[in-house]
């Protein structure tokens, strides 16, 4: 018995001094890469996701199922893809909800009272006021604004939306806008520019 | 873009409302946003750790793409019994045809076939007569 447990030691004690292996290393390395890249898009991935779909809860599933996807199928692309790559995946969820909202709504939509109408489902510009901020009514102000530019976005074509979104608001160059889209680089370019145009038309010179 | 400066400008301010906005997400969105994150990279460890949960649909697929292939290769004759060729058939054939009447017929007028069944050393079925 006495064997046994000193064996054991001998054991715990070789396993704690181990070094990691170069395969634990580099499980690691990629798990922690992944984490800082999801940490630095899931804020920007869940506004753009709650813009499109204008729900929270609706929009943290959104995002939570394309970092799943991301993580299960990607992981192992270098993680320069990840954004476009992300990006396309959550497109592709919100296109997805959109679809099933619109088959809901042909068929629920007779009923009275059946589905919320879309104004209830607006972000109310108070509830993203933060409480600790410095100066709440220029805080407002920029919430009204921020709130006519989403107003205004939801009105354009889903693919404008998407390039604006992309190049504007997420800072994507069009090469990597263009593989989120999954269209070419001139189709970005065109939607971006018509996005633009249509926004001054509606929200003024200077929004 | 002819009036670049405007637009610039417009992307700016754009820019600058997005991003108050994200900041100024509350405590619980940013907490379920961290445990989806939490979520997403343990998925990513699992998948890393047990490669063949990512290869074994591949090789299933590829499997029955080869499967299906060889099945199609495969001449025709191989797939239809019926058309084997009866040469050198083994004697339970040859007592087969015999076995049925009109067979049997033709053979007691051919005497030449019936002796050169009788040189295969079969049995004689159904009787002579």
């Amino acid at each position: 018995m006495a064997a046994s447990v000193s064996l054991d030691f001998a054991t715990l004690a070789r396993l704690a001094d181990a070094e990691p292996t170069p395969a634990e290393d580099s499980a690691l390395e990629s798990a922690t890469t992944l984490d800082r890249f999801l940490a630095s898009v899931e804020r920007r991935a869940f506004r753009i996701a709650q813009m499109a779909v204008r729900d929270r809860d609706d929009a943290l599933d959104i995002v939570q199922g394309a970092m799943l996807r991301l993580a299960r199928h990607y992981a192992r692309r270098p993680s320069e893809e990840w954004k476009p790559l992300f990006y396309r995946i959550l497109y592709n969820g919100i296109r997805d909800w959109q679809r099933r909202r619109a088959v809901r709504s042909r068929i629920f939509g007779f009923l009275p009272g059946s589905w919320p109408d879309d104004e209830d489902d607006a972000a109310d510009p108070f509830e993203r006021v933060a409480g600790d901020l410095p100066e709440p009514s220029r805080q407002l102000m920029a919430d009204e604004a921020m709130q006519r530019l989403e107003t205004a976005l939801a009105q354009l074509p889903a693919r404008q939306q998407q390039a604006f979104a992309l190049r504007c608001l997420e800072g994507l160059d069009v090469a990597e806008a263009a593989a989120a889209m999954g269209c070419a680089e001139g189709s970005v370019k065109t939607h971006y520019f018509r996005a633009l145009r249509t926004l001054r038309a509606r929200l003024g010179e200077v929004w | 873009m002819s009036d670049g400066e405007r637009w610039t400008e417009n992307e700016r301010r754009a820019r600058e409302l997005f991003d108050a906005s994200v900041e100024g997400l509350d405590a619980e969105t940013r907490s379920r946003l961290n445990r989806a994150r939490q979520a997403a990279v343990a998925e990513a460890e699992r998948a890393q750790s047990s490669p063949w949960r990512t290869w074994l649909p591949v090789a299933a697929a590829a499997s029955l793409a080869l499967l299906a292939v060889a099945l199609w290769r495969m001449p025709g004759d191989a797939r239809d019994p019926s058309a084997q060729s009866t040469e050198g058939a083994p004697a339970a054939e040859v007592v087969e045809l015999l076995a049925t009447s009109e067979d049997f017929d033709v053979a007691s007028e051919d005497p030449e076939f019936y002796t050169w069944l009788a040189d295969r050393g079969l049995p004689e079925a159904n009787g002579t007569g």
